[in-house]
């Protein structure tokens, strides 16, 4: 500190002289449609003042499945671009200098395989691969509870995690090999309380799990904790959140300091970057999310010492469609105009002395501690994956917050209060403010996988293939057999098949077990009746399948919606997640359902359509099962989904489960006798 | 849906051919509550006794929940499809309804990972229409209706307690599946139904206490069934299959057995549908007008007749 007295509300530098923060970095998460057409996006993006990428993969690439195989189909290039392998990097990163970029990649169940692409693209380039910087998201424990992106079981997921730390830390020494996420837990409903406990003890077990291998000198574990980083959500409720940020900052000095004896504060700081949230975003008059949005961000940024390190923000028109690239220059504007034309970044920490604030902290802390404890004296995290608890208690804050918005005690301005209101200008653009992938992304991408597999060297691939299983059986580090294989031009699919085989796949406690909603009241009741009334129609309880085909794996609607219905009297078959339009078929088949519900939010609902109804009819039970959908579906596909035989389609705007319900049973009393 | 008893043949004819419309059909016919069902229902039976098949066996697969019985019929199921290239297996999974609202939940589906269309497999979910799991009102007809299409029918049930003695009156063969205990024997004794089992299966046994469980279960076993200690106890791991095969030896040794006469269970699963459908008062009537359910099953020839003549006596009675 500089030996002149400056006052109290200016920031310093080491020469004394009063400045302001650098500002956080500025990231949108994109990429759709092909390699080539998300490079392009990156270098106009980057031109705009963006400075930092974050790169969305496609379903397939996600969960590990080349873009040729039969269940990757419908998801090809829509929620982000497909990568088969070294060749898609290359032209994904084209002209784009990756050694002086901070690369985040939101990669989960294929991490490692997607580290050791941009390690081998950095080789092939001649760059120093000590230089790159960045961030594999790789947190599968929140891929468990809430996004639905796991390969494998979590003691094999927890290994590979643990392996590219001990890579990352010699070899890329500014790379984060893992993202806590608390994100996600968020938009599963998680309370703060829920999102501090379950993101520290996420963070706890895999330190323990690195101290327990022992592969970490005493310095290198020290280091190997200042590695770890967070990403974590914003809320609606701006000023608990801002307080959610400090308790974080708070407990994680303490954990990192009291557990692991960290003695540098460097390596115990609470290092975090946020996108805010998308779950409180409306699909009824999406304008207003622009200002949710603002809100969000201020509660992540407003206290400097709880600042994020990166931002990401969603787009206004979220809950309608994948962002156009207009919606996101528009979100990075709003970061912009936050960081260089407000006087935020001028001044010390706001909060420091605020007796509302500290108290509203320490409250917080004492919740989340209570709640670690709870999950440490079961047996750590992965044990309460395994025995559903953490799941159990995420669908049950939704169920609750579903509850309190269909109640009207939770009010959401546009959506159940204020609802009237003039129509949105913004929606009536020719392309209707939506998003439209380019439909011959699946084509592109199949092409260049079949040129790769021409080109390349089979014998290099067949050896990479058997070294890469041979590390995965002998408990070797697998960082290096898979940089090989990628230098080999082995296939996404190809990678995971083999790990498949070595660790099998894992399939989840569903959380839905004894859940209760709060839904009560004359119209249950009313409901009730209905579908009792059904029974000496059907001759049995009506039966419902409801599940999620495709890859992507938000599975706690769909959950929801299973719970309701067997809350007003059906029968439910769940059949879970991940499935493709066969075994969806093949359940209402087997099961002679009366309807399946078909939970889709990745915009694939066209083509899932087409195949659900095409398996019913191979099976002759197009006229005996009917079909609803629900999912984001933009409202000009309505028509076509009806065209193809749905009966419903219900969005986010449909946020009223015993609505839903209603509509369900009508269907059924239609078709029924 | 067809109708009528055309429709009836035409889907016997697709069900012999395991067609999986026509099962699910069929299946639903022998749940449907309707009068008009239970005639139906005695002339498919009547009709599926034409043609003779091998004969099949009913196996009980029972345990508390959390015990990883789904997960193991999983592995099960694929590995007797291997072991067997003609043999054919028919799950039913029953699972409880919600007191409330009647409905329920049928969630077993999830950990199955079957290849999508292979006829040899079917599985089917039932709700017990109870609160505790344990046997459906329908579940002793939909097995009937499963035994003379499929070779192995696996009949899978939750919960622990005195509706699981159904179970035992099903089957040919009963396994209880259990996971390791932390503590002794006295665990065992209380979170079993031991005198239920033909067989133990001890899951997950790759966990760390598997190894001291097994022993106190021996000694559980040895103190409850005195009798009976030569009972096998089968351990599996669903997750690294340990036993798997043992497991499907085990089973396909009960298909090649010849099977005892089926006339005891039609009168006990007749009574409990005269009690569920016409209450005391019918069962009443059963024993004191009508002989008895033995000889009212023996005389009609088979349970769905005899559910049949029943129903139109009483009918004529007026119900």
């Amino acid at each position: 500190m500089a030996e002149t007295k400056h006052p109290a509300h200016q920031i310093v530098d080491k020469e004394g002289k009063v400045t302001r923060d650098p500002t956080w970095i500025f990231r949108t998460y994109s990429g759709h449609s092909s390699p080539k057409a998300s490079n392009e996006l990156y270098r106009a993006n980057l031109a705009k003042g963006q400075t930092g990428l974050s790169i969305a993969f496609d379903l397939a690439t996600q969960c590990g499945y080349d873009s040729d195989d039969r269940i990757a189909r419908p998801e090809v290039g829509k929620v982000g671009v497909p990568i088969n392998s070294l060749d898609d990097f290359h032209v994904l990163f084209d002209a784009i200098p990756i050694e002086k970029m901070n690369t985040s990649m939101t990669i989960n169940g294929t991490a490692m395989w997607v580290l050791s692409l941009y390690v081998a693209l950095a080789r092939e380039r001649g760059l120093d691969v000590q230089k790159l910087t960045g961030t594999t998201q790789n947190d599968l424990i929140k891929e468990y509870l809430a996004r639905g992106t796991y390969i494998f079981p979590p003691e094999h997921s927890l290994r590979i995690i643990a392996e590219m730390y001990e890579f990352c830390l010699r070899e890329m020494p500014e790379w984060n090999a893992s993202n806590i996420c608390s994100y996600h837990l968020q938009e599963a409903a998680a309370t703060p309380a829920q999102e501090l406990a379950f993101a520290l003890a996420n963070a706890i077990g895999l330190l323990d799990l690195l101290r327990e291998r022992g592969n970490f000198s005493a310095v290198e574990f020290e280091q190997a904790v200042g590695r770890i980083s967070f990403f974590v959500n914003s809320g609606i409720r701006f000023v608990e959140e801002m307080c959610k940020m400090r308790a974080f900052t708070e407990l994680w000095d303490e954990i990192t300091r009291e557990r692991y004896g960290v003695k540098n504060p460097k390596y115990r700081r609470f290092r975090y970057g946020v996108q805010v949230n998308s779950l409180g975003l409306t699909e009824a008059q999406p304008e207003n999310n622009a200002w949710r949005i603002l809100i969000e961000a201020l509660g992540v940024t407003l206290s400097r010492d709880a600042r994020c390190r990166a931002l990401q923000l969603p787009t206004w028109n979220e809950a309608l469609s994948l962002p156009r690239p207009w919606d996101q220059q528009w979100s990075l504007r709003l970061q912009q105009v936050l960081a260089y034309e407000t006087d935020l970044l001028e001044y010390p920490d706001l909060f420091e002395g605020s007796i509302v604030v500290r108290s509203k902290v320490d409250d917080l802390k004492r919740q989340a501690m209570e709640e670690i404890d709870n999950i440490l004296d079961m047996g750590g995290v992965k044990a309460a994956i395994e025995s559903g608890y953490m799941k159990s208690a995420l669908v049950r804050s939704m169920t609750k917050r579903m509850g309190a918005i269909n109640s009207g005690e939770q009010i959401v301005v546009g959506m159940n209060k204020w609802t009237e209101g003039i129509a949105s200008p913004l929606l009536s653009g020719a392309d209707g403010g939506l998003f439209k992938v380019d439909e011959s992304a699946a084509r592109l991408a199949v092409e260049g996988l079949a040129l790769t597999r021409k080109q390349r060297d089979a014998g290099r691939v067949d050896r990479a293939l058997a070294a890469l299983k041979e590390a995965a059986r002998t408990g070797k580090n697998m960082m290096e057999p898979s940089i090989e294989c990628a230098l080999a031009r082995v296939t996404t699919g190809e990678w995971a098949k083999a790990l498949r085989g070595v660790f099998g796949e894992y399939r989840p406690a569903t959380g839905i077990d004894g859940q209760k909603l709060g839904l009560e009241g004359d119209r249950v009741d009313r409901v009730r009746a209905r579908v009792e009334g059904l029974i000496p129609r059907l001759g049995r309880r009506p039966r419902l399948v409801v599940g999620k085909p495709g890859l992507d794996g938000h599975s706690n609607g769909a959950e929801v919606i299973a719970v309701s219905a067997r809350h007003v009297g059906f029968d439910v078959i769940y059949s879970g997640i991940r499935l493709s339009p066969e075994e969806i078929v093949r359940s209402a088949v087997e099961e002679d359902a009366d309807l399946i519900g078909a939970s889709v939010l990745s915009g694939s609902h066209l083509e899932l359509a087409d195949q659900i109804m095409e398996g019913l009819r191979e099976h002759r039970a197009q006229d005996r099962v009917k079909v609803v959908f629900g999912g984001i579906i933009p409202l000009s596909d309505f028509e076509k989904l009806f065209a193809k035989g749905v009966k419903k389609v219900f969005t986010p705007s449909d946020y009223s489960l015993i609505d839903i319900m209603e509509s369900i049973v009508s269907v059924l009393e239609e078709g029924a006798g | 849906m067809e109708d009528g008893e055309r429709g009836d043949l035409a889907l016997i004819d697709g069900a012999r051919a395991l067609d999986k419309h026509s099962v699910a059909a069929l299946i639903s016919l022998f749940e449907d509550m309707r009068p008009e069902a239970v005639p139906r229902r005695a002339a498919v039976v009547d009709q599926l006794g034409r043609q003779a098949r091998p004969p099949s066996a009913i196996l009980g697969i029972t345990g508390a929940p959390g015990s990883g019985k789904s997960s193991l019929l999983a592995r099960v199921s694929l590995r007797l499809l291997e072991k067997d290239p003609v043999l054919s297996v028919a799950i039913l999974a029953v699972d409880p309804s919600s007191p409330i609202s009647g409905g329920a939940l049928l969630g077993d589906r999830t950990r199955m990972n079957f290849p999508s269309w292979e006829k040899r497999l079917f599985f089917r979910s039932q709700a017990s229409a109870t609160e505790l799991g344990g046997l459906g009102p329908w579940t002793f007809q939909v097995s009937r209706l499963l035994e003379a299409l499929f070779d192995v029918v696996i009949i899978e049930t939750v919960g622990i307690g005195q509706s699981e003695a159904d179970v035992r009156h099903l089957a040919d063969r009963v396994y209880l599946v259990m996971q390791p205990l932390a503590g002794d024997e006295i665990q065992f004794l209380k979170a079993g139904i031991m005198e239920i089992p033909h067989a133990f299966v001890l899951n997950k046994s790759d966990e760390p206490t598997a190894a001291r469980s097994y022993h106190a279960l021996r000694s559980s076993i040895a103190l409850a069934r005195p009798d009976a200690d030569d009972i096998p106890i089968l351990r599996t791991s669903a997750r690294n299959g340990t036993g798997i095969d043992e497991l499907c030896d085990d089973m396909l040794a009960a298909v090649r057995r010849p099977r005892a006469p089926t006339h005891d269970k039609e009168a006990y699963f007749f009574e409990r549908w005269v009690r569920d459908e016409w209450g005391r008062s019918g069962v009443r009537l059963l024993e004191r007008e009508w002989g008895g359910a033995e000889s009212f099953v023996a005389s009609a020839r088979s349970f769905e007749r005899a559910q049949a003549d029943f129903s139109s006596r009483l009918g004529d009675r007026g119900r």
